[in-house]
């Protein structure tokens, strides 16, 4: 093995490897010559003679740390410079671009991996994690909490705070009593004991989103329908884990009636424009609660929310969260 | 076998019988041929070989033949017997090499080393995707097609290859000559015609001049009978045959002639006694196919690059599988992680690359009259350090050639080039115009008719080569000899022959007014000079003393050492009175005077080297490329055209030169004073390997003369001991074993023979010596720009690695995806990787040493590790710029990203927060990561441009190499943008190939990176051209 006078750390060592390889796959050699490699390998490794290891000396091999030491740190500097400079462009408390996360996209909770609510209202086991989801979810919107932190603004516009934008932000109250039948003050089972669950929406949080016109988002539910052609097409770009549920085509008369709390089923203007967690760090993201007080029971019923108003989108083939959420409801006596 | 083209092959018909000069080295090369065919195949073919030792025929009387061969030589074999045995023993033909089946041929292209690196990454990807889809039946298809591709690359790259590789085969297919062959042979009493094929052993033939022998014949009568066996032992010299036993040898020996020689002149009856394979030719051909083909140099080179690559990738992957399992991912995901990193290492454009780098060079070659067989070949000729030449046909144009003439006491040089346009002696004296009259008129030498387009000297000539010589050479200076002999009219001629050993014939002079008749004669020198008593000097006969007779001697040796042939010409003009118009002259009862001519001129003929090959061999030479001529020729002959030609220096010197100038005993001559050497076979056969070697390391100037084919492939193999890459050039049957173990085997295209041009690499299709070097340049220009090509794309694979290794250990969404990895490797690099083959050198590439075969590898460590660890890195971390960019303007800061993989890649968290607070969809953030993948891809992009500059040189600036001198590379770079640009913007809604539509800024992210990697490289390049051997250049240079 002829060894290259040459440089370097790691790759140094598989190269030696694979010449290694290149003899062996050489073929026909006596276990003599294999010795004899075995023997060069090593001399290759350490060789004593001349003290040198993997074809250098001590010297070469600090010579070369040297200069890698350098070259790399000059490298970190680059680098550190470029991302100074790029944190220089932008600002922690607006974001440069909001394109991509809007529109708004919606979540429900409870939530446990799955859309899909199977409960039995006789075995409390098969519905208390949903309990236990809810009442974590709203300890943040306890009365006490947000009458503490939040400030009771004007509904029904926008709270719009000027000022520096490093300035602290104030948010506005949203109550968990607001939620009426879903707050779990009254029912600690939030519905579920009775088979009539309550489930919560929540729209995404976007910087600087303002629903347009003053007109507040609304939020309305009914049962999914036959698939239009359009959404035919969107089984082909479903995200796998929820391809099962559109196997169900539910009739509209499945859901008899829903709550909204607050009643107006919509998410108040107050609580736009969200400033950013920097600056605007008690806000707490406004909710609808839905209480599906008459379902049909041991059926799986297909439920699809969607955002409605000015600005919203909630068709998008591709994005099933955006502007809607889909879920099934099977409460089994 | 060795059918030459028709012009060649009757200008060859008939030369002068000269007697051969040294019988004792004769001897020496049969013997080797002998005991070396011996060693060589003692293992398989003991039985054949004692049956070939065993040959006795010659020595045998023809009634002991008609025994053994159970025939009558007068009435031949009955046909029912020759059925009998042509079924038994089968045709007489060569049994033709093994054609390997194209299905065979293109499997082939589809397993060397590149192909089985991309064939292991893709199976690697399918089993992934196998342990990914037991765990999880809905994981990404994305390892499916990377498989996919891969072995697509594979198959398309191997569908080129294979059809670039069967063009040349077509063009070689076109060569070969389907005459069938007739022989006449008697059977049943009766002459027949029956094709050459169905000959048997014991069958009576006839043949003539012109004919090609049918096979192995023991000869039962000749009558002038000549044959050349230039194809068979590489003597330009036709050898007599006649029906005596003359040699023990059955190869040496005057009663055998071999089969696919050709009969010159003359005519014989022989008996057939071996017929196809078992034939002496046949025998070596199958030699020829037993000698395996040494592996191509590029291709140990990929091997080894191969090597290197699956050495990085191996202990890459290992060494994050070992950090991802201590990071307590599961041990099934640590194994995709290895695979994944595994099959990133794999470059999958560069096999393409490669493949069409190589085809281009092909290509350009093929222009030149240069076919290549083998695609791999087309470098081999750059990393050549020896050439083993042949001499007849290869050096030399095969044909006889008037060279030198001497008259009035001067020798004169003729013109020997192929066209012979410029006969420059003087042809003012008068004894010139006795010259051209004897040499027009004593000559039986005839032009075919029909031919009056065709150039003097591709004339086709019925008759001996000297006499054609001399025909064509006079045809040249006078013009019409046709009618110059008409005016002459021919009264009585005595033609050659070998006891008498000259050529008389007496004619009417041209000139009404005399009557006397000219006698010519020419001949052997010292016989012609014997019967004068005078000589012509300026036109007057002077009478014939000891200085003019010294003179004489003086310039007939100077010629003969020039490895020439030298005859002799005299007149005599016949008085008038003693020899009346109406004489009677009877050639057999001499009734002339046959002494006291008057002598006239010395002229001398060779076998002159082709004029292109001098240049070629200097060429070689300043290219550090050692030329050894290995010839069957005589020494003297191999040694006076080595001189001619370069391969002997003028002033280098053999031991026996040194010997003969000092005047000392050749045992005294320190060896180290030579230079030059000429080796006969007969001492070959007596060296050891070692002393080959030393040989072979000692001498820069090397001849070896009578050498047999088996010796002709222990050189080679000598050589090769040398770590050197050997080239073989030849043209005959006994060159084809040669050729076939060398490195590059080159064969001549026109007069090259089948098993020649079968055996070869490389086809030379204008028989120019000269392209060889056009071979060398390209060659050597390949290999310098395949490094740059493989340099170029090994440095992004750097880029593309480390952001699935930071994925792994540091959380980060998934930086550049596996398709839009291969949109890189496949799409905006391939173009720009090609141009680089169309790069210059960088200096006069012809100036330098052959690369060492173990030292200068195509893919060295400075190479790697310049393209990984220094500009790999810079792109790495410029690409990486960009995607930290968009993200953090997006909404996801670098800070937020570190260990974020988990939650970022969940489906169902589709309220996943930001730098913000705001909260992200699981499609918004997918759709983010593919601008992710498509700003890193541009990132990777912008940097590979100036990658692509810099590559340009190794050593030079760009600005000493100019910028815009290699036009492609324009090309290239126009075609990276427009891909990337047509990705983003034309295809960007197309989801499945994971590109969106970037914001115009993120293109120019990455710019300031790139313009650091081209002043980076330009500062490398610098301190290699001022420190030359220095550090720098040792650890940097690649």
């Amino acid at each position: 093995m002829v060894v290259p006078n040459l440089k370097e750390e790691e790759e140094e060592e598989e190269e030696k490897e694979k010449e290694e390889k290149e003899e062996e796959s050489q073929g026909q050699e006596t276990s003599n010559a294999w010795w004899q490699k075995l023997h060069i390998v090593n001399e290759y490794l350490w060789d004593p003679e001349k003290r040198m290891s993997l074809a250098r000396t001590g010297q070469s091999w600090s010579l070369i740390l040297v200069i890698y030491f350098f070259f790399y740190a000059s490298l970190a500097a680059v680098i550190t410079l470029c991302m100074y400079t790029l944190f220089l462009t932008i600002t922690p408390y607006m974001p440069t671009f909001t394109e991509r996360v809007k529109p708004p996209g919606v979540m429900i909770r409870p939530f446990a991996h799955s859309l899909n609510f199977n409960f039995n209202v006789s075995e409390p086991d098969t519905w208390q994690h949903y309990v236990i989801s809810l009442n974590g979810f709203l300890q943040g919107y306890n009365d006490s909490l947000q009458e503490e932190m939040n400030v009771d603004c004007p509904p029904g516009q926008y709270f719009i705070q000027d000022g520096d934008e490093d300035e602290d932000k104030k948010a506005c109250q949203f109550k968990r009593s607001f939620l009426k039948n879903c707050s779990g003050l009254e029912d600690p089972t939030f519905g579920y004991s009775t088979g009539q669950p309550c489930i919560l929406l929540k729209m995404n949080r976007i910087v600087g989103f303002r629903p347009e016109l003053g007109d507040p988002v609304k939020v309305s539910c009914k049962v999914q329908g036959k698939p239009t052609a359009e959404a035919e097409r969107a089984v082909c770009s479903l995200t796998r884990w929820d391809e099962g549920r559109l196997g169900y085509r539910g009739d509209e008369n499945d859901i008899r009636s829903i709550n909204y709390y607050p009643e107006s089923a919509s998410f108040d203007l107050r609580y736009y424009p969200y400033y950013g967690k920097l600056t605007h760090v008690n806000y707490t993201s406004p909710l609808v609660a839905m209480h599906f007080t008459d379902v049909v029971k041991n059926q799986a019923v297909p439920v699809q929310c969607q955002l409605k108003g000015k600005g919203i989108i909630n068709d998008v083939i591709n994005d099933r969260f955006v502007g809607r959420v889909i879920f099934t409801l099977n409460i089994e006596t | 076998m060795s059918q030459k083209t028709e012009i060649y092959s009757v200008e060859l018909s008939g030369r002068n019988d000269v007697e051969k000069t040294d019988r004792g080295d004769d001897k020496g090369k049969h013997k080797g041929l002998r005991k070396n065919r011996w060693e060589l195949r003692k293992d398989q073919q003991k039985e054949e070989l004692k049956k070939e030792l065993d040959l006795d025929d010659h020595k045998l009387s023809s009634e002991e033949l008609e025994m053994k061969y159970g025939t009558n030589i007068t009435m031949g074999l009955s046909s029912a017997r020759a059925a009998e045995l042509l079924a038994r023993n089968g045709p007489n033909a060569l049994t033709p090499p093994k054609e390997t089946p194209e299905i065979v041929k293109f499997l082939k292209q589809m397993v060397g080393g590149f192909s089985i690196l991309l064939w292991i990454g893709a199976v690697l990807c399918w089993i992934a995707y196998g342990i990914q889809y037991s765990s999880n039946k809905a994981s990404s298809l994305d390892n499916v097609y990377l498989g996919s591709v891969l072995a697509l690359v594979v198959i398309l790259t191997g569908i080129f290859a294979y059809y670039q590789e069967a063009r040349s085969t077509n063009i070689m297919a076109s060569f070969h000559k389907m005459i069938p062959q007739q022989a006449l042979v008697i059977r049943d009493s009766e002459k027949k015609t029956i094709p050459a094929e169905q000959l048997v052993v014991g069958d009576i033939v006839e043949i003539k001049g012109g004919d090609q022998i049918p096979a192995d014949i023991r000869l039962l009568s000749a009558q002038g009978c000549k044959v050349d066996n230039s194809s068979l032992t590489g003597e330009s010299e036709p050898q007599p045959r006649s029906c005596e036993f003359t040699h023990e040898n059955p190869l040496e020996t005057k009663n055998i002639s071999f089969f696919s020689t050709t009969c010159l002149e003359g005519t014989a009856t022989g008996m057939v006694i071996n017929t196809g394979d078992r034939t002496v030719i046949g025998q070596i051909a199958s030699l020829a196919s037993r000698v395996t083909n040494v592996k191509t140099p590029i291709a140990i080179e990929i091997q080894h690059f191969v090597h290197i690559v699956a050495g990085v990738a191996v202990s890459i992957g290992v060494l994050f599988f070992i950090i991802a399992v201590s990071m307590k991912y599961q041990v099934l995901d640590s194994i995709i992680f290895l695979i994944g990193i595994i099959v990133a290492n794999v470059p999958e454009g560069l096999l393409a690359t490669v493949t069409v780098a190589l085809s281009l060079t092909a290509k350009r070659m093929a222009k030149k009259n240069c076919l290549v067989k083998n695609l791999e070949a087309v470098e081999t000729l750059g990393s050549t350090s020896i050439i083993c030449s042949d001499k007849t046909g290869t050096l030399t144009q095969n044909r006889m050639t008037v060279a030198h003439l001497w008259f009035d006491n001067q020798v004169f040089v003729a013109d020997t080039s192929e066209a012979h346009s410029n006969q420059a002696f003087d042809q003012s004296s008068a004894t010139w115009a006795s010259l051209s009259k004897i040499i027009t008129l004593c000559n039986r030498a005839e032009f075919r008719p029909g031919q009056e387009s065709v150039p003097v000297m591709k004339k086709v000539v019925v008759g001996d080569a000297s006499e054609s010589a001399l025909l064509k050479f006079s045809e040249v200076i006078l013009g019409d000899v046709m009618e110059v002999r008409e005016r002459n009219r021919k009264v009585a001629e005595i033609p050659f022959n070998s006891t008498n050993k000259f050529q008389l014939s007496i004619h009417e002079t041209d000139d009404p007014d005399d009557k006397r008749f000219l006698l010519v004669m020419k001949g052997a020198p010292e016989r012609v000079l014997e019967k004068c008593s005078t000589i012509m000097v300026h036109g007057q006969e002077q009478p014939l003393d000891q200085s003019t007779a010294k003179a004489f001697h003086t310039a007939y040796m100077e010629l003969g050492g020039l490895g020439e042939r030298v005859l002799g010409f005299c007149h005599l003009y016949l008085p008038a009175d003693e020899f009346p118009e109406t004489y009677l002259f009877d050639t057999d009862a001499m009734n002339f005077p046959t002494s006291n001519f008057c002598f006239v001129g010395l002229l001398s003929m060779i076998d002159p080297p082709r004029s292109t090959v001098p240049d070629a061999v200097t060429k070689c030479r300043s290219a550090g490329i050692k030329v050894i001529m290995v010839t069957g020729d005589h020494p003297i002959t191999a040694k006076a055209i080595a001189k001619s030609v370069g391969i002997i220096s003028a002033n280098s010197e053999t031991v026996e030169d040194i010997a003969k100038r000092l005047n000392i005993a050749v045992e005294q001559v320190n060896q180290r004073d030579a230079k030059a050497a000429v080796v006969t076979g007969m001492e070959l056969k007596d060296m050891s390997p070692a002393q080959l070697d030393e040989l072979l390391t000692n001498y820069s100037e090397i001849v070896f003369a009578r050498t047999s084919p088996q010796q002709k492939l222990i050189i080679v193999e000598g050589c090769q001991r040398q770590d050197a890459i050997v080239a073989v050039t030849g043209d005959g049957v006994n060159d084809s074993p040669a050729l076939k173990k060398a490195d590059i085997g080159i064969a001549m295209g026109i007069t090259g023979s089948d098993a020649a041009k079968n055996a070869a690499d490389m086809v030379l299709l204008d028989d120019n010596f000269a392209s060889i070097v056009t071979g060398v340049e390209e060659g050597r220009l390949i290999f310098d720009n395949l490094k740059k090509t493989i340099a170029y794309t090994l440095t992004k694979n750097i880029a593309e690695l480390c952001p699935f290794l930071i994925y792994i250990i540091a959380g980060l969404p998934l930086p550049i995806g596996t398709i839009t990895i291969l949109f890189i490797d496949l799409g905006t690099d391939i173009i720009p990787s090609v141009a680089l083959a169309y790069e210059k050198a960088e200096s006069d590439i012809m100036n330098r040493k052959p690369r060492h075969k173990k030292k200068d590898r195509l893919v060295n460590l400075p190479l790697a590790v310049y393209s990984y660890l220094h500009i790999g890195l810079m792109q790495a971390l410029g690409a990486f710029l960009v995607y930290f960019t968009v993200y953090a303007q997006e909404g996801f800061q670098p800070s937020a990203l570190i260990n974020l993989r988990v939650e970022w890649e969940k489906d169902y968290v589709n309220d996943l927060e930001d730098s913000y607070g705001q909260e992200w969809t699981s499609y918004q953030r997918k759709y983010l990561e593919w601008t992710g993948y498509t700003a890193f891809f541009v990132g990777i992009m912008i940097q590979q441009l100036a990658d692509l500059i810099i590559r340009k040189t190794r050593r030079n600036s760009i600005f000493q190499q100019g910028l815009f001198r290699n036009k492609v590379i324009w090309v290239g770079i126009a075609s990276q943008i427009i891909i990337a640009l047509i990705l983003s913007y034309g295809l960007g809604s197309v989801t499945a190939l994971n590109f969106t539509t970037l914001r115009a800024q993120y293109w120019f992210v990455a710019a300031p990176h790139a313009v650091l990697i081209w002043v980076y490289d330009e500062a490398r390049k610098l301190f290699i051209r001022l420190y030359p051997g220095g550090w720098w250049d040792k650890n940097m240079y690649y």
